[in-house]
């Protein structure tokens, strides 16, 4: 009885300190440094940008000098394009172009379309594996360091039905090729089937007429794969931790090293002793796209363009820049090295080509 | 001026959390037997049994948490099952041995923060002085087809678990079909189809003296009864376990094979089932974040699990445990099989099921003493009916394939004439069920003379030579307390018989588990309860035989 006593009067005291606390001081201290109050940008985003929008250093700048915060769901690039219910939603910030177009043809009318990062697609190799493939002549090391894989090359290699242990000297089962997401359900997969389409296509950008002959190597080249993951977080975390032996080689996003580097510094000579970058040449870069679909996230887009917050995402995220003039330096990066510039680049088929090539592929 | 006025309202702030903290260290003062249930905050996991082991880390996570975490075991196959039910299965997460089970049953993708916590791959363990006989010793170039060719040599008796109940059986068996298939890219439908395939894994399969619902069973069977057999396909880390226990109990330890063309690798998901609620998924996030926490992967890394940032490799871990003289190879390096796409697991599973599994031969005794009148014989009518009548065991996966043998002896106070179905015609199997619902309760109960019978019939097989061809097994439905007058006499006959058929039990209303647990443990068998429901437990007794 009596402790409980002790407690309601402590509670009140409590109690008493917070009511003092906020309409005394604090209240005016805050509304000098915010004017008014935050405005809140609701948005559906794709799960490469997860970890970004989940940084307190991101969101502070956000808030402290844009007066804004993120009601931020995370969905697929596709579904959110397609298929989702936008109403009341200020954006839509797919991880590729391909969404925007998909987003148009749905009769979505957006305000303004801000490329905001970009983030080309690599290949993320065993050293073993990566060694293997110099040797064969499918990469090479260049001045800067960095290897290169030659994508005509490899596709070569994947139409020619070559073998791990046989053509490419490593002891693997099975034939040559590099695991990717299911190009389907996911961004980082659908590139990849763009990109092998387009050597396929001996390097010209392929258009609906060329899929009758391309599409059935595309099939066999995934359909060779069996279990595809739907998402890149979960290839590059399968591939980290099962090992070379279940996945020699995959597609991914050059942020994701970046990220994963980051978040277990601790352990970065290791996996810098057993993994390597390979940057296809040529290459897709993967751009997140903001959609406005109203004047709130307009703001947004220029929220996101502040050289601070763009710096960050490069350092700490890996997200190369979307915007012109800017260059992303690699002195500034914490654990990871990066080239500057990413010179070999493609784009991808058209948005029609693209949704052919994947009702093929389903 | 910022800065300072900050530094003074955080502090005030601060100074109120200590207020509070110290009210709510009173009241727990007080109050005495506060516990971690109060909060009401409880995590519901639908686990493979593998992960056995971890409990008692998980619970001691849960105590310092405030969150009650209870863990149910079960199959990965049927992990898989439940996950088909969508938001309605009845857990707050899944954690089955393979991802693919995932990819199998969530059809309606209702899971989310699916991360692997740790890796192991499926084994063959074997008798040492076996592995030296076979000269396997140090090789990692032992095929698939060198483990049939010495099993079909009859140089050690093998145990699996069921491919269609149990993620190391159906692991072993993607395993097989993989290397028989000729090490294609993935397993295809097409490959699934080729009858050479089809016959030697059957072969292989046939091979199988022993097979078990659960691996975790699998490992205690053969700790309890390790002359029962000499090798068994399961988890590498459940292979270290039964080492750590064999070695201090002055037995031989297994000897690890990783077959080289066959090796699957469980990748062990823990992933939340999304019912929009919040504070659940907080609580499930920080469990996944503290089993991922380095601490906690090395404390798995000893317990024979593969952990870490990155890989398979254990190199450097604690040397009791990847212990290289049981043929543990820490730096694996051998290439797994493909994880095939979840539509040809799904047809590869009802090929072995229905086609190339080995067949059964099951002695069911009915107990129809008195007590058993109204709800107890009207279950155990159920029973059968659910196993004989094919549009009912069909949905329920219980149907007997075209090779198995069903025999059922009723029992009371003397065994009654044993009926028998040959295959899975419906015809026949209608004739037997018809018999069955026909059975009155009455009479006192005396199991063991009815097991002697059951015994005759076993010994009949065996005379004739086909008992070889079957997994044989016994399963009593009882519900109490048997007259012991034939039970020494039984006992002694069935150890002299040398045939080693397991005996399980379904254990109705007030049964004498003494009696029947007893006569389990002397046989390698189980007791099952009919609290999950009677075609949960008649879907466990198929599991192990």
């Amino acid at each position: 009885m009596k402790r409980s006593l002790i407690g309601l009067v402590a509670l009140a005291v409590v109690a008493l300190i917070a009511v003092a606390v906020s309409t005394l001081d604090l209240g005016n201290l805050r509304r000098s440094v915010v004017p008014t109050e935050a405005q809140v940008v609701t948005l559906y985003y794709g799960g490469e940008k997860s970890a970004l929008l989940d940084d307190p250093a991101i969101t502070d700048i956000l808030r402290d000098r844009y007066n804004i915060t993120l009601d931020a769901i995370r969905a697929g690039s596709v579904e959110m394009a397609k298929t989702l219910d936008v109403t009341g939603k200020d954006c839509l910030w797919p991880s590729s172009t391909v969404a925007v177009d998909l987003a148009r043809a749905r009769g979505l009318r957006p305000l303004s379309v801000d490329t905001i990062f970009t983030s080309p697609i690599v290949f993320y190799a065993w050293n073993e594996v990566a060694d293997a493939m110099v040797s064969a002549g499918l990469v090479r090391r260049a001045d800067d360091g960095f290897l290169y894989a030659d994508v005509q090359a490899v596709a070569a290699k994947i139409q020619e039905g070559a073998k791990w242990r046989e053509d490419i000297g490593i002891n693997l089962y099975g034939s040559f090729g590099i695991f990717s997401t299911d190009p389907v359900k996911s961004n980082s997969g659908l590139i990849w089937a763009g990109l092998l389409a387009t050597a396929m296509n001996e390097g010209s950008l392929p258009v609906v007429a060329d899929l009758s002959v391309l599409l059935p190597q595309l099939q066999n080249t995934f359909a060779s794969m069996g279990y595809m993951e739907s998402s890149s977080g979960d290839i590059f975390e399968n591939f980290l931790k099962q090992g070379m032996g279940a996945r020699p080689i995959i597609v991914g996003y050059e942020n994701q090293m970046v990220e994963f580097i980051n978040a277990n510094a601790a352990s970065a000579p290791m996996i810098r002793d057993r993994i390597t970058m390979i940057y296809p040449e040529p290459t897709v870069f993967a751009s997140h796209p903001l959609i406005s679909l109203t004047p709130a996230c307009t703001k947004l887009a220029e929220a996101l363009q502040d050289p601070e917050l763009q710096g960050l995402a490069w350092s700490d995220h890996g997200f190369r820049t979307g915007l012109a003039g800017v260059v992303n330096d690699h002195e500034s990066m914490m654990n990871a090295t990066l080239p500057e510039t990413i010179n070999q680049v493609v784009p991808m088929p058209t948005a029609a080509t693209v949704e052919a090539m994947v009702a093929g592929l389903q | 001026m910022k800065m300072k006025s900050g530094g003074l309202s955080g502090w005030l702030i601060g100074a109120g959390f200590l207020l509070v903290l110290a009210l709510f260290a009173g009241f727990n003062l007080g109050g005495g037997n506060v516990d971690q249930t109060a909060s009401g905050r409880t995590l519901t996991i639908l686990s493979g049994s593998e992960n056995r082991p971890l409990v008692p880390l998980i619970q001691a996570w849960g105590q310092e948490n405030g969150v009650d975490v209870r863990m149910t075991f079960q199959g990965s196959v049927d992990i898989s099952r439940a996950l088909n039910d969508g938001t309605a299965i009845p857990f707050d997460a899944v954690w089955p041995a393979h991802s693919l089970w995932i990819g199998l049953g969530d059809t309606q993708k209702v899971t989310r923060h699916a991360a692997s916590i740790m890796r192991t791959p499926v084994v063959l363990g074997i008798r040492s002085e076996t592995a030296q006989r076979l000269g396997w010793v140090g090789r990692t170039d032992v095929t698939v087809q060198d483990i049939a060719a010495a099993a079909a040599a009859g140089d050690f008796r093998l145990a699996m678990t069921s491919a269609s109940q149990s993620n190391s059986g159906a692991s072993a068996y993607l395993g097989f079909l993989y290397a028989f298939a000729g090490n294609p890219d993935v397993l295809t439908l097409d490959n699934l189809k080729d009858p050479a395939v089809q016959e030697n894994v059957r072969d292989i399969l046939g091979r199988v003296d022993r097979s078990s619902g659960s691996s975790d069973w699998l490992k205690e069977s053969f700790l309890a009864n390790p002359e029962a057999y000499d090798a068994m396909f399961n988890y590498e880390a459940l292979v270290i376990e039964a080492n750590r226990a064999l070695v201090p109990a002055g037995q031989n330890p297994l000897y690890v094979v990783y077959p080289a063309n066959g090796l699957m690798v469980a990748d062990s998901p823990l992933a939340f089932i999304d019912k929009g609620d919040p504070e659940k998924e907080k609580d499930f996030l920080d469990l996944q974040k503290f089993l991922l926490s380095s601490d906690t992967q090395s404390q798995l890394s000893d317990l024979g699990r593969r952990t870490g940032l990155i890989g398979l490799d254990q190199t450097g871990g604690d040397p009791a445990v990847w212990n290289p003289d049981w043929g543990v190879i820490p730096a694996l390096t051998v290439a797994s099989v493909p994880t095939p796409t979840p539509e040809v697991v799904a047809e590869a599973l009802r090929l072995y099921q229905t086609e190339l599994r080995k067949p059964s031969l099951t002695i069911w005794l009915i107990d129809t003493s008195g007590s058993m009148e109204g709800a107890p014989m009207n279950e155990a009518k159920e029973a059968l009916r659910m196993i004989l009548d094919p549009a009912e065991a069909a949905t329920s996966l219980l149907q007997p394939s075209e090779n198995d043998i069903t025999v059922i002896i009723p029992f009371s106070s003397a065994p009654g004439t044993p009926m028998m179905a040959e295959g899975n015609d419906p015809a026949v199997l209608s004739r037997l069920l018809d018999q069955v619902m026909a059975l009155q309760a009455d009479g006192g109960t005396d199991m063991y003379s009815a097991l002697g019978v059951a015994l005759k019939q076993m010994q009949g097989f065996a005379s004739k030579g086909t008992l070889v061809d079957y997994l044989p097994a016994v399963v009593v439905l009882t519900d109490g307390a048997s007259d012991t007058g034939y039970r020494d006499r039984v006992f002694s006959a069935m150890a002299a018989s040398g045939l080693g058929f397991p005996v399980h039990a379904i254990a109705f209303g007030e049964s004498d588990l003494e009696q029947l647990d007893a006569l389990a443990a002397a046989t390698v068998g189980k007791v099952f309860g009919v609290d999950k429901g009677l075609s949960t437990a008649l879907r466990d007794v198929r599991g192990y035989n």
